[in-house]
């Protein structure tokens, strides 16, 4: 037993102390992630205009101005500068001193609307601030409370029946977890399965096969690289996991939206019974697949079987989010290899019946240990075939 | 109890009968030689004989019965295609393949230390094993074997690849492991090594035994009747003797059939020929191995 230890070791450390593992299968994730967070930001700074906003008002409602709420980050607080006449601001907007400025009319009160002066288009921050401004001022007599409630607006809580899950504007982040895990975990999944598919590809190319196995069995040694394999996987996403929730730590302070991230138990129980069995499915088909072929790149092809039924969900994601308890996101569920995706997809959006999480585990890790005997099996038969393919139907046959 | 022993197993790959119907053991302590050219079946005798092939039929006791999983940490074997790691540091490889036959990493060290003194390779224990010469990977390999102090050691064509000091050091190595008691099974096509270490062979050709047994006795068996001469005088025409044959300053006489090796030297003696050499024609190995693979021979 402590060799097949000794093997799940030597994988790991094979492959996880090794500088292509840090720069490709650590970092690559992480500065995908730091590219899109710094797209995102990018374009938010691209609708960040700082330059004050004018505004010329005839119906005194603005003659002794509350100042404007303070915007939340990442926006910045934009100036709202008062003028006696519409050709001073024109003067201002002319000259570049101001993006825009408004005129509310003497009659505003009764009318209800207001003109706008710019020489582009007015970004959304900037219109935002002023209105906050506007209503904080006309408000002003209001008790500050209700004043205040009525500038950020209503808070609808969308609530589960049972009232164990709800989503709201505060934390809409939680319905994307499941789904940026699911990501994740297949990315994952095929990344070290592909390591190990190149393991044993090697084993066979440089010989190390026939050396070993006449000191562990093939099931030992099979089993050895799949626990070594997974183990590489799940060190993978923990350390993709500090590289995310170390930044939300960081900035959840001057992000309000972040403050409301909570992983419901839910998602960690679909993370440990069926993306763990799945990955351990993955592995063992992906070790299978190095017993049978000669040579690595015979192998994309095989993967490519196995990585389309798992994507499928992706496929299919407007459908699933649509209508996450339809037959077809049921089915999908218990499918072997779509069932860890489309459950995390359906778990963003629906409460999953019990029953449902608990037969696809089962199913899940049956096929799992399935694929562990079908792996052990096709590595007992193609382990000394050099440079010749093994035929899937002879690893199935009886003999 | 013989340490290895092979009772009429047969294995086919597809229509290729790779071993027919091959029977030969392997007493303790013995460090016998299984030849054969290539594709002979020599490599799937090994494979069958540690139970990494299944035989059609027949059976094999390995060690006092059949191979298990204890058992392989008692074996250690050396394949013709060698089979180290190639992309991590040759130390790194030996601690692994220890670790599988129930060393600690401590112990590989230990005893890999001496093997790397003599084998020249301490200075590079460090060094990924794809960045050593071939030489360098093979000697690595026979450590890899040595390691574990096996009670049978296998060792397919040990001196490929390996230039005459180090093929002689390795010969070395093979006798202080069978002066230890040390069963060893030799496999190869180098005759020349063979006839100096072994003492029992079996020669395989397209899955056969074509020869089994004292490598004495098959020598006595293919001998040509004829006695081999090394003198300074000139050799008269002699009652008994043939046809007289000059080979590499030596003379060569071919007996006609019913002469006995004595009665030849009793005439030379009696003609004053003054002999610094007379000995029975016995055939090389590699003529042997000639004789039998093209045909010559009869199966054991």
């Amino acid at each position: 037993m402590t060799k097949l230890w000794h093997v799940a070791w030597h994988e790991y450390r094979r492959h996880v102390f090794n500088r292509r593992f840090v720069l490709v299968g650590l970092l690559s994730v992480p500065l995908l992630v730091l590219v899109m967070v710094g797209l995102v930001f990018l374009i938010i700074s691209l609708d960040i205009n700082t330059t004050p906003l004018g505004y010329v008002d005839y119906s005194g409602l603005l003659a002794d101005p509350l100042p404007a709420p303070a915007p939340e980050p990442p926006d910045r607080p934009v100036p709202i500068l008062p003028f006696e006449t519409e050709a001073a601001a024109r003067s201002a907007l002319d000259a570049g001193q101001i993006q825009a400025y408004y005129v509310l009319p003497a009659d505003y009160l009764s009318i209800g609307w207001l003109s706008v002066v710019n020489m582009g288009a007015l970004k959304s921050p900037a219109r935002t601030q002023f209105y906050n401004f506007l209503t904080a001022n006309l408000l002003r007599s209001t008790d500050p409370v209700i004043a205040n409630r009525l500038v950020k607006g209503a808070e609808i809580i969308v609530q589960s029946p049972d009232g164990s899950r709800s989503i709201s504007s505060k934390n809409w982040f939680n319905v994307m977890i499941p789904i940026v895990a699911g990501i994740a975990f297949i990315i994952a999944i095929f990344s070290t399965g592909g390591y190990l598919m190149q393991a044993v590809v090697e084993e066979k190319e440089n010989r190390t096969m026939e050396v070993i196995i006449t000191s562990v069995s093939p099931n030992q040694f099979m089993a050895g690289k799949i626990i070594g394999d997974t183990a590489i996987g799940l060190t993978q996403i923990f350390l993709w996991m500090l590289f995310i929730v170390i930044p939300i730590l960081v900035l959840r302070n001057s992000m309000s939206f972040l403050r409301g991230i909570q992983i419901a138990p839910q998602t960690l129980l679909l993370v440990v019974f069926v993306m763990l069995p799945a990955f351990i499915l993955v592995s063992a088909l992906m070790a299978a697949i190095g017993a049978t072929i000669s040579e690595a790149r015979e192998g994309q092809q095989m993967v490519g079987i196995i990585s389309l039924p798992i994507w499928i969900p992706y496929m299919l994601i407007g459908l699933l989010i649509g209508n996450p308890n339809s037959p077809v996101a049921v089915g999908l569920s218990l499918f072997p290899l779509t069932a860890p995706l489309t459950l995390l997809l359906r778990d963003g959006m629906t409460i999953l019946p019990a029953w449902q999480i608990a037969l696809s585990a089962v199913i899940q890790v049956l096929c799992a240990v399935g694929a562990i005997w079908l792996a052990g099996r096709a590595f007992r038969l193609g382990m000394l075939r050099y440079g010749k393919r093994l035929k899937w139907r002879e690893v199935f046959a009886r003999n | 109890m013989p340490a290895v022993d092979l009772s009429h197993i047969a294995k086919s790959f597809g229509p290729v009968k790779a071993v027919d119907d091959v029977s030969f053991s392997i007493e303790k302590g013995e460090l016998f030689g299984l030849l054969g050219p290539n594709g002979a079946g020599k490599t799937t005798c090994l494979r069958v004989m540690l139970d990494i092939f299944k035989p059609e039929s027949g059976s094999v006791a390995i060690l006092g019965g059949p191979m298990n999983e204890s058992k392989k940490d008692r074996i250690g074997y050396m394949p013709e295609e060698r089979g180290l790691y190639q992309d991590i540091p040759l130390e790194r490889c030996l601690t692994y393949l220890g670790s599988l036959k129930g060393l600690s990493p401590a112990e590989v060290k230990q005893r890999a230390a001496g093997y790397l003194e003599r084998f020249d390779l301490t200075a590079h224990k460090t060094k990924k094993v794809k960045e050593l010469s071939k030489g360098m990977q093979q000697k690595a390999q026979v450590i890899a074997t040595l390691l574990y102090q096996p009670e049978l050691l296998i060792v397919d064509e040990p001196f490929a690849g390996l230039d005459p000091v180090n093929t002689q050091m390795v010969m070395d190595l093979l006798r202080e492991q069978h002066a230890q008691g040390v069963t060893i099974i030799l496999c190869s096509h180098q005759m020349h090594q063979v006839e100096e270490l072994c003492d029992r062979i079996v020669l395989i050709d397209h899955g056969k035994v074509m020869l089994y047994g004292a490598l004495d006795d098959i020598r006595r068996q293919f001998s040509a009747h004829a006695v081999t001469v090394r003198t300074g005088d000139k050799i008269p025409a002699l009652k008994g003797v043939e046809r007289i044959e000059p080979v590499n300053g030596t003379v060569k006489l071919h007996l006609s059939p019913g002469t006995q090796p004595q009665e030849v030297l009793r005439s030379l003696v009696a003609q004053n020929i003054n002999l610094e050499q007379f000995e029975i024609s016995m055939p090389t190995l590699d003529e042997i191995f000639i004789r039998v693979v093209q045909g010559e021979g009869a199966a054991a």
